[in-house]
């Protein structure tokens, strides 16, 4: 009888030995698989996201104090434009010839302040999301020209001119691609004081002022021609 | 040169006249509100005594239910 | 607020201001002060600024217009204004523009062998009433008709209703909000017996979370948006988008949930399911207040003529109500809605929550909808089964679209089957009209005729010969528009149109009459939150043109009812609006006195003792209240509001292989509706100079359709050519296209579906399918 009882243990631990080699063998024939989780897109309109970033500074922008005698104005702002609506060049030195820009040049212009070195505000880009700055802000390396130009310097649209009636909200007269976001050239410190908000706090500026940019031709007045 | 800020609450049906009491006094802002029986004054003086006598002043008004301070500012002159 | 400012006394000046209205607002929310308001307005010439109701939409914004030398030349928002407190938006800013078109009509004409010939006021008024008599003489009373607007005034809408209910006795009274909100009437009178909403805009002062039921609220009402978003601000609200596209709301809200179209039904089932299952029920309010009931399902969707729907009302109990609930468990709903039952369950949990004050929201995307009763009544459901109604900040709040949606046609009740106080089909009502109307009461028949759409199938099947249309652009906004654009032109009918400019509408008139228009002419309206206001004229109309009240009066004079229509044309609107003041006397519906309309930017209904009425049903604030219990829904007779077990029903016409997309229309913030008046506004014509068909930036990309390229759509019923908008405005889901409506060169309606809700008889623009090509 203990004869048997040993013979039948070893043949069940060798079954056992076989079922599991025999499991862990199929297993192993299977391939590694991670299923691939379709990102959800999430819809953005960047035309219409835009003005409402940096909303939750609003109230902030509605109390901050002006300050006169650092502000800039209209003048200033195209003075390093070559045409309304160019990229504007770098006014100041940079430090690092190799970078693209993002993070040395969003440190100071995602959220401006007083620089005292230059006796200025950092602007405010409205484009932070752009992050290859050096492609289109250059630095002015000198002050000659190569050769003269014949380039005429168009006049950039005006502030304080396009109100339909008296007291109308302004129209936008520059494009909104890449300047979706008012807050950060319409208020603050760093803005132009002629295009400079007296109502920061409210944000929803799509509401109230709409654009009327397309300068191709007067599209004139809507009439219709009377069947008469 | 202390700058306040109260907010005052007149007696019952009386703003139009708490108004006028407190416009007839000098060195006071009174802005009311539209829809509610509440108004906000704000007040400028000189020195601390004239602050004491214009507060004196307005505790005096006799619309006045209650009066109570939001703000002070102590802006000395340079 | 003006912030400039010369020293630092100033400025600490201005920051103790503030700081005391900052003290001021946490005490009393919605308060406001006038004076810093007008200290940023601009200090012109001595223009003469008076009050008057915005020209557009629903929120009622009281606007000041400046007038100089007898012009209207200026707006500013009217800070005394409770509504907007001094801000208006683009429309509003410009809307004294849309007055000096240079194409408005100044004298009447009429059509005489195919041409338009000009003739004078007196002619033509005098034709128009001939032209009614021999009507009624040869085809019966029910051959005249009249399709007026919710851009009416109140005494337009008045004597409207008078003469053809009460004088020539017929019920062919219609106006374009059977078009706009006749789901939400028929949601308010299924629910609790009363119409329009019981809260008020000062809710938005005090709500913790506003959920936006397919409206896009930042385009559509924008004042209001903008008054959420202030409270974002200053108290972090929450605003949750729920739609079926992407738009300028949803990019401002904190959250935007997207579902497919008609899938509404479901989900809000599904917030229901939630709140009992998870025990959120606020079981004392739900066994004090309010019944079980369920109506027919299956209904159909009024594509046939003559389409005849009665409801059938059973009373059921909550443990039925429960037992219907079961199919609607977010995670099966998850599938039919192609919302998660997370998000589900996210939307549910603000509405569960006792300690959030929940404001819902909603505006077309619920009414213009096959099943836009039902979805209005479960909007409802899930604010009754948690008690979340009639208290400041817990509100179901219907938003209207036209600027008296509710102050004419609802109030006035200027509809097929309404009375100012009541319905025909009520004896005791007809009575009551008949009686301040002075006409005998057999006058005003018991039965009533034709809703809109059938309205204008019976004029294309020739059981209606005459139609009068007033302020309102038809032929651009019918549904399925060609089939009734050639029943105007049929052989035998009759049309005439006040307007102010030439339309799509004018062309096809025998008549068309000259309008004055807003404030040339004295009038009032009543906005979304019950607020009746009252404008003075200001200017003078051009050339004959007349307010569309008095041509109505001098028509009617014409036709011998000279006893009912005694008013004096000096202050006749004062005169009509007395006698429809007595209407609804009573707590329940007390309008102002003229003279409190007069003094003040408006003042809501109930107006009792002086006071308006802002949250009803509530006895703390509602004076009608008469129960004894704290809250009481005086429109059912047992005081008690209905809770319906309503099911999902498929759309009419879904998306299937040859018609793959879904077709959604609506507006832009720039235009209102037809866009006859805005178009003539430089300003906002510039800015959305024409339609576009908006289209999902990756099938455009699939279908290498750019924006400016045209697209032609195919429905069932016709095409449309329009150039593409990629990822412009909005953006809607894949296999669907959204559509605006104002542009009257591209009729987007040639190819929509006329099937409408069977009770409320709304059509619904916003679900169809066509198939989308690049030409």
């Amino acid at each position: 009888m203990k004869r048997l009882g040993i013979i039948s243990l070893f043949v069940l631990l060798f079954i056992g030995f076989i079922t599991i080699w025999h499991f862990s063998y199929k297993q192993g024939l299977e391939e590694a698989y991670v299923p691939i989780v379709k990102e959800e897109s999430i819809t953005l309109i960047p035309s219409e996201q835009g003005v409402f970033r940096r909303s939750e500074h609003a109230l902030d922008y509605a109390k901050m104090p002006i300050d006169e005698k650092h502000q800039r104005s209209l003048d200033d702002y195209y003075d390093n434009r070559a045409f309304h609506g160019a990229p504007p060049s770098i006014p100041h030195e940079i430090n690092g010839e190799r970078n693209m820009g993002g993070i040395s040049c969003l440190k100071c212009h995602e959220n401006g302040g007083y620089v005292s070195k230059l006796s200025a505000y950092a602007p405010v880009t409205p484009h932070p999301e752009m992050v290859n700055c050096r492609q289109c802000h250059v630095p002015e390396n000198t002050e000659t020209l190569f050769r003269d130009s014949n380039f005429e310097k168009a006049p950039a649209p005006l502030a304080g001119i396009n109100n339909a009636l008296m007291g109308s909200p302004p129209v936008i007269p520059h494009q909104i691609q890449m300047r979706e976001n008012c807050l950060s050239c319409h208020a603050g410190p760093s803005a132009p004081k002629e295009i400079r908000v007296s109502h920061p706090e409210r944000i929803n500026c799509r509401q109230c002022h709409v654009p009327n940019n397309k300068e191709v031709k007067d599209i004139g007045i809507f009439k219709r021609d009377n069947n008469e | 040169m202390p700058i306040k800020s109260y907010l005052a609450h007149p007696l019952e049906g009386k703003k139009t006249e708490l108004i006028k009491a407190i416009s007839d006094i000098s060195q006071c802002e009174v802005i009311p509100a539209e829809n509610e029986d509440v108004v906000i004054i704000v007040t400028e003086t000189n020195t601390k005594d004239e602050e004491e006598k214009l507060k004196e002043q307005l505790e005096a008004i006799g619309s006045l239910k209650l009066l109570a301070l939001v703000s002070g500012f102590n802006t000395p002159i340079k | 607020m003006d912030n400039s400012l010369t020293n630092r006394r100033s400025f600490i000046k201005k920051m103790a201001m503030l700081s005391a209205m900052a003290a001021a607002a946490t005490m009393f929310p919605g308060i406001m002060f006038a004076s810093e308001q007008e200290e940023g307005l601009p200090k012109g010439k001595d223009l003469d600024w008076k009050k008057t109701p915005c020209r557009f939409c629903g929120v009622g914004c009281g606007v000041l217009v400046g007038i100089e030398n007898g012009k209207a030349v200026a707006v500013k928002g009217d800070p005394k204004s409770p509504v907007n407190k001094g801000l208006c938006c683009v429309k509003g800013y410009h809307s004294v523009i849309s007055i000096y078109g240079k194409d408005r009509l100044t004298h009447p004409w009429v059509k005489k062998n195919g041409k338009y010939v000009k003739t004078t006021m007196k002619e033509a008024l005098d034709l128009i009433a001939s032209k009614m008599q021999t009507t009624i003489k040869e085809h019966g009373k029910d051959s005249v008709s009249i399709y007026g607007s919710g851009q009416w005034t109140i005494p337009d809408g008045y004597v409207a209703s008078k003469l053809f209910k009460g004088c020539i006795g017929t019920n062919n009274v219609e106006a374009n909000a059977r078009l706009c909100m006749a789901s939400a009437v028929t949601g308010f009178m299924t629910s609790f017996g009363i119409d329009e909403p019981m809260g008020c805009y000062d809710d938005i002062d005090h709500a913790n979370a506003f959920i936006l039921w397919g409206n896009n609220m930042a385009e559509m009402h924008p004042v209001l948006f903008s008054r959420i978003l202030d409270q974002r601000q200053k108290r972090g609200v929450k605003i949750i988008d729920f739609a079926t596209r992407t738009t300028r709301t949803s990019m401002a809200s904190d959250k935007s949930i997207i579902f497919k179209p008609q899938t509404d039904l479901a989900v809000a089932n599904a917030i229901c399911y939630e709140i009992i299952n998870n025990g959120w029920v606020n079981k004392s309010f739900v066994e004090k207040h309010c019944n079980f009931k369920k109506g027919l399902t299956d209904m159909g969707y009024g594509l046939e003529d003559n389409y005849k729907f009665k409801d059938k009302p059973e009373g059921i109990n909550f443990e039925e109500f429960k037992t219907f609930l079961e199919d609607y468990s977010p995670e099966k709903v998850e599938k039919l809605s192609g919302v998660s039952a997370k998000d589900i369950k996210y939307m549910a949990a603000y509405y569960g929550d006792p300690n959030v004050k929940v404001m819902s929201l909603w505006c077309m995307g619920p009414n213009q909808h096959t099943r836009g009763t039902w979805m209005n009544n479960l909007i409802y459901n899930i604010h009754l089964l948690t008690g979340k109604i009639s208290t400041p900040g817990n509100s179901p709040f219907s938003l209207t679209g036209q600027p008296s949606a509710c102050g004419t046609v609802r109030e006035v009740g200027t509809l097929t089957h309404k009375l100012p106080h009541g319905v025909v089909m009520n004896k005791k009502h007809r009575e009551h009209a008949a009686h301040i109307w002075d006409v005998p009461v057999e006058n005003i028949p018991s039965k009533p005729t034709y809703h809109t759409v059938e309205m204008f199938r019976a004029l294309d099947r020739g059981d209606i010969r005459f139609m009068w249309i007033q302020v309102t652009n038809p032929m651009v906004t019918m549904p399925k528009l060609k089939r009734y654009r050639d029943a105007t032109k049929k052989e035998g009918r009759f049309i005439v149109v006040s307007d102010i400019y030439p339309t799509p509408t004018t062309d096809i008139a025998d008549v068309i009459l000259p309008s004055a228009m807003w404030i040339e002419r004295e009038g009032m309206y009543g906005n979304s939150e019950r607020r009746t206001q009252q404008f003075d004229q200001l200017i003078d109309p051009p050339g004959e043109a007349m307010s569309d009240t008095w041509q109505l009066v001098e028509v009617a004079k014409r036709l011998g009812f000279e006893k009912q229509f005694y008013y004096k044309e000096e202050n006749h609107i004062e005169e009509i609006y007395n006698e429809y003041r007595r209407h609804h006397e009573g707590k329940k519906h007390n309008m102002a006195p003229y003279e409190v309309l007069k003094s003040q930017p408006g003042a809501q209904w109930p107006y009792v003792d002086g006071k308006s009425t802002k949250w009803r049903f509530n006895a703390e604030y509602d004076p009608a209240c008469s129960n004894g219990k704290d809250f009481h829904f005086y429109g059912k007779p047992d005081g008690k509001a209905i809770i319906w077990q309503r099911p999902y029903e498929p759309a009419p016409e879904e998306p299937d292989n040859e018609y793959p997309f879904w077709l959604c229309t609506g507006r832009v913030i720039e235009h209102w509706h037809t866009g006859s008046m805005t178009r003539r506004i430089p300003v906002l014509h510039k800015a959305v100079p024409h339609a576009y068909v908006e289209l999902n930036p990756e099938q455009a990309k699939q279908m290498q359709i750019n924006t400016g390229d045209k697209v032609k759509l195919t429905s069932r019923r016709g095409s449309v050519v329009l150039p593409a908008s990629v990822s412009e405005r909005g953006v809607p889901v894949k296999n669907s296209v959204f559509v605006p409506f104002f542009d009257e060169n591209l009729l987007i309606n040639d190819i929509t579906l006329d099937a409408f809700c069977p009770i409320s008889k709304q059509p619904d623009y916003k679900k169809c399918a066509v198939k989308v090509e690049k030409v």
